[in-house]
């Protein structure tokens, strides 16, 4: 059986898609986007995670910690013993069974709903095989995917089957600057898109708006382009930056640096999409 | 809102109206004279309060009734009352409360034909000095709106609450007139029952007649809350803002019709329009009930109002028919003034008369056995005694009641009138309800016992001395009961399974318990105020809360545990059986303000709390907080005047809490989503 490592499940999740849903988050990205909001779901291992807001430096934790001079491995030794509970490993490993079990608990809401359960990240897709067998183990159940697009066609191709909705970021158009603030190429996500532009899987595509780098028209006008005419378009969701992005950067013992200027007002252009008639709209 | 309501509200919420107040110091000889009988105390107190009154008509006033006479001083010197109390039993402020009077009838009917009942008997006579100052009052105020030139209001006033009312406008100034006394007369928790039910007839006919339209319906509805919000400081509660003005809406009606029509929308409406305290919206609903209602209960919560609370027909009817009350009866029941469930016009229970400590049972329990306890199971022997001798002894403690008569109200319950026999002596219902107060957290000492104790092996020497020392260097012990043991709230069984027994045991021990009212005794998850008194009686508890930290408000997961989310909340708190915990007592769900952030929210929200009904919950309350505000309040509080919190049944105004709530509140645990 597969097996594959989550760093959070969340219940009641307002906006991934219709109805009340189960949210899965898959550890791991091959993106490195300056403006992600979960860097806890970058790396595809188990790490720690400390709140630091209410630390009252007692020292509880590192006289527990069993190697205090070399990096932290997320042992986890410490966790225990932080008096305010604040550390936490995010990364559990899951068995296909046991996340579909844990997932099906609430199939009472989804069909009341109209709800499901989505797998969001990181990357659902770098964990295809996992998040495949557990997908066979929900009959019945609507799912859907958030997704950076970046994976391989085989993959991409097996997940528009498989899913009931597909959520796919847009995020930059030009090669250059999508390799520049995020890391990787876009070419196969655009070739995605086209994908599913000309298929019949249900699809949303997603913008994060992000201040300076593509809330301007001429990527909406982009957007617009990989959008006219497909039949199973659900609509345009932006997302505007928010300031909080970087809250847990700290938890997860990394910096924060971005580019871009965080307190800029978002543009969100929507005449762009009203004008071609493509549907839209602001999360 | 209209420009006349939009006006009428800023000039309430400038407090103007106060200006009217008088500032007399009333001698209340002439209502102590040493032959004079209780109840004809209470009627010539009520005249002399009346009769102080200066109508006051505000400005664009629609529905008139504004209080200038604070609170007279009661019937009874102190030297009498100490006398009483020597020898009996008083119910908090030992005023009739908490009552749901059946203003249907009175409205429809008008004083003067209970007038025309009375005869010449010594209670009668206090009746009819009752009636008699409320409709002096309303020519009073008649006079006042002529000599304003307001023809219309003089009108209504001229017709009610002497006569039966004819229209919408008549029946809301009837009503207003009618709750206006009960409050002057020391009645308090005054609630105002099934609004929906009791001003649709009325409505009805004004529209088929075409003279009234829909909006000025709603500008009625609107005047009406806004009369609620005048006085409201002046009535006593617990706290600020604790005043039983609880209104419901929706639900069966006695004939097993489905009550929910355009008056319970045009209430839900008007309250998210006016974003006041008053009155407290309480919906009822069922299995069949469209999710649309549910959203539009919803938007309230968005507003951050505290309100509605749902109450679930589909638990309450037969929950209530279980305890005996007649079927016409559960279908017609209301709310007192936080979640108890009453019945309008013939229910004299006092549903708040005492509590069980579900927290400070197990808790002893656990202290005193866990050294020779071979299993859980031992502890809950335990615990099933101390609960059965528990709710038995406060019981015994409730005996030779004496609760201050109230010919007034009397007028508005069955068979008061014809039998001469006051309201505060019972009515057709004389049951007494108990509050059960930290059935999370005792269900989660219970498993933390078993986790660590019984499958662990943690010595139970080690638990209760870390206890005992409040955990004073026995952090990993606590962070273990307190992160790493199963919690109620997170669907784990492990948790859950105690709560369910915990109730169980509840409910069958005031089975077959009778009052010396001859009513019933009924077991309740609602805690009222013993969330902050029971915590203070406990030290270090074994799910690892250190001393001090209270118990939650209500039906609601402990303080401080990591919650999974919403739906295992609302999965753990529908596996007791809560057609028995009928003296109610609603699940609380605390949301950050950031789930609302778009109308797709509303839609979902809504469909939480239809799978809380769905899965048999009883009643449920959600609120709609932002803990940076809350704090900035305290800080600031002339900044937040308008904070809307809920405190444990009821909504208030934050900055007028005492400080004890205002940090219960920002502790709650809150739910982002």
């Amino acid at each position: 059986m597969e097996q594959g490592t989550v760093f959070d499940i969340k219940e009641f999740a307002v906006y991934d898609g219709p109805g009340v849903r189960t949210t899965v988050f898959m550890k791991g990205c091959p993106l490195r986007c300056q403006w992600c909001h979960n860097p806890e779901g970058l790396s595809p291992r188990p790490q720690l995670m400390v709140s630091t807001a209410s630390c009252t430096h007692c020292g509880a934790c590192r006289a527990a910690c069993p190697h205090p001079d070399a990096p932290c491995d997320a042992c986890g030794a410490c966790i225990s013993h932080c008096p305010l509970g604040l550390r936490r490993l995010a990364g559990k490993r899951w068995t296909s069974e046991a996340l579909a079990a844990r997932l099906l608990r609430d199939r009472d809401l989804y069909a009341q709903s109209g709800g499901g359960v989505t797998f969001s990240g990181g990357e659902p897709l770098m964990q295809w095989p996992f998040v495949r067998e557990t997908l066979a183990r929900l009959p019945g159940v609507h799912t859907a995917v958030e997704t950076s697009g970046y994976a391989s066609d085989a993959v991409f191709e097996e997940a528009m089957r498989a899913f009931s909705l597909v959520m796919l970021d847009v995020k930059l158009t030009d090669p250059e600057r999508h390799r520049h603030f995020t890391g990787v190429d876009n070419a196969p996500i655009l070739r995605h898109a086209r994908m599913l532009a000309a298929g019949d899987t249900p699809f949303i595509l997603r913008v994060p708006l992000i201040p300076g780098v593509n809330d301007c028209e001429s990527h909406l006008a982009a957007v617009v382009e990989l959008a006219r005419g497909a039949a199973r378009l659900v609509r345009v969701e932006l997302l505007p930056y928010h300031q909080t992005a970087g809250a847990k950067y700290e938890m997860a013992g990394m910096a924060y640096r971005p580019e871009f200027d965080t307190a800029q007002p978002v543009q969100t252009h929507l005449d762009v999409f009203e004008r071609a008639g493509v549907p839209v709209r602001v999360l | 809102m209209t420009e006349r309501i939009r006006i009428l509200r800023e000039y309430q919420w400038a407090r103007k109206h106060h200006a009217f107040r008088q500032d007399l110091q009333v001698d209340p000889s002439p209502y102590r004279a040493a032959d004079m009988p209780d109840y004809a105390r209470t009627a010539r107190r009520l005249s002399l309060a009346l009769s102080l009154e200066r109508p006051v008509l505000l400005p664009g006033e629609l529905i008139a009734g504004t209080r200038t006479v604070p609170a007279l001083p009661g019937i009874y010197s102190d030297e009498e009352w100490a006398r009483i109390t020597a020898t009996h039993f008083i119910h908090e402020r030992g005023n009739v409360c908490n009552l749901s009077p059946d203003y249907a009838s009175v409205i429809a009917s008008g004083l003067l034909a209970l007038r025309a009942r009375l005869t010449d008997s010594p209670y009668h006579a206090a009746m009819r000095e009752s009636i008699d100052a409320v409709l002096d009052l309303a020519r009073r105020y008649r006079e006042a709106a002529l000599a304003a030139g307001d023809e219309a209001l003089a009108q209504v006033l001229a017709r009610v609450p002497a006569h039966g009312a004819r229209t919408l406008r008549e029946a809301l100034q009837s009503l207003r007139l009618l709750h206006f006394a009960m409050w002057c007369e020391g009645d308090y928790h005054n609630t105002l029952g099934r609004l929906d039910q009791t001003l649709m007839p009325y409505l009805r006919r004004d529209l088929d007649a075409g003279t009234l339209t829909q909006d000025e319906a709603f500008e009625l509805i609107e005047a009406f809350f806004l009369a609620c919000n005048r006085d409201s400081d002046l009535y006593p509660g617990m706290q600020q803002g604790d005043n039983g003005q609880s209104v419901v809406l929706g639900g069966m009606t006695p004939d097993g019709a489905d009550g929910y029509n355009l008056l319970s929308e045009m209430c839900l409406r008007a309250s998210a329009d006016l974003r006041l305290i008053d009155p407290k919206i309480n919906l009822r609903v069922n299995r069949d009930t469209p999710l649309s209602v549910y959203e539009l209960g919803t938007q309230l919560t968005k507003l951050g109002l505290g309100f509605p609370q749902y109450e679930n027909d589909d638990v309450a009817i037969p929950g209530l028919m279980r305890l005996g009350y007649e079927e016409r009866d559960a279908r017609n029941y209301a709310m007192a003034a936080c979640w108890e469930f009453i019945i309008p016009g013939r229910g004299m229970d006092i549903p708040n008369i005492g509590a069980l400590s579900f927290a400070g049972v197990v808790d002893a329990a656990v202290r005193a056995g866990l050294r020779t306890a071979s299993s859980v199971e031992d502890l809950l022997q335990d615990v099933e005694r101390r609960i059965f001798a528990d709710v038995r002894a406060t019981l015994a403690g409730l005996k030779n009641l004496y609760i201050i008569p109230s010919p007034y109200m009397s007028l508005f319950f069955e068979g008061c009138l014809e039998s001469q026999r006051d309201i505060s002596l019972g009515c057709r219902y004389n049951n007494y309800g108990l509050h059960g107060t930290g059935l999370a957290p005792a269900a989660d000492m219970l498993a933390a016992v078993q986790r660590t104790v019984f499958e662990e092996g943690l010595s139970p020497e080690e638990l209760l001395r870390a206890m005992d020392d409040n955990f004073q260097g026995e952090g990993e012990l606590r962070h273990h009961l307190q992160f790493d043991c199963p919690k109620m709230g997170n669907d784990d069984d492990a948790a859950d399974g105690y709560a369910v027994r915990l109730l169980d045991m509840f409910s069958r021990a005031v089975e077959g318990l009778r009052n010396e009212r001859g009513g019933c005794v009924r077991a309740g998850t609602g805690s009222a105020m013993f969330y902050i008194r029971h915590a203070q009686a406990l030290g270090a508890t074994a799910d690892g809360r250190e001393a001090g930290v209270p118990l939650p408000a209500n039906y609601a997961p402990s303080l401080n545990v990591r919650l999974d989310g919403p739906v295992s909340l609302i999965r753990s708190f529908t596996k007791p059986d809560l057609v028995r915990a009928m003296n109610g007592g609603p699940l609380t769900i605390e949301f950050s303000d950031t789930v609302f952030k778009n109308d797709e929210a509303i839609e979902k929200v809504a469909q939480l709390v239809r799978l809380f009904v769905l899965r048999g919950g009883h009643q449920i309350q959600l609120n709609t907080v932002n803990r940076d505000q809350l704090l900035d309040a305290q800080r600031h509080p002339e900044l937040h005047r308008n904070l809307i919190v809920r405190v444990w049944g009821w909504s208030g105004y934050f900055v007028e809490l005492d400080k004890c709530y205002q940090d219960h509140i920002i502790r709650r645990v809150n739910l982002n989503v």
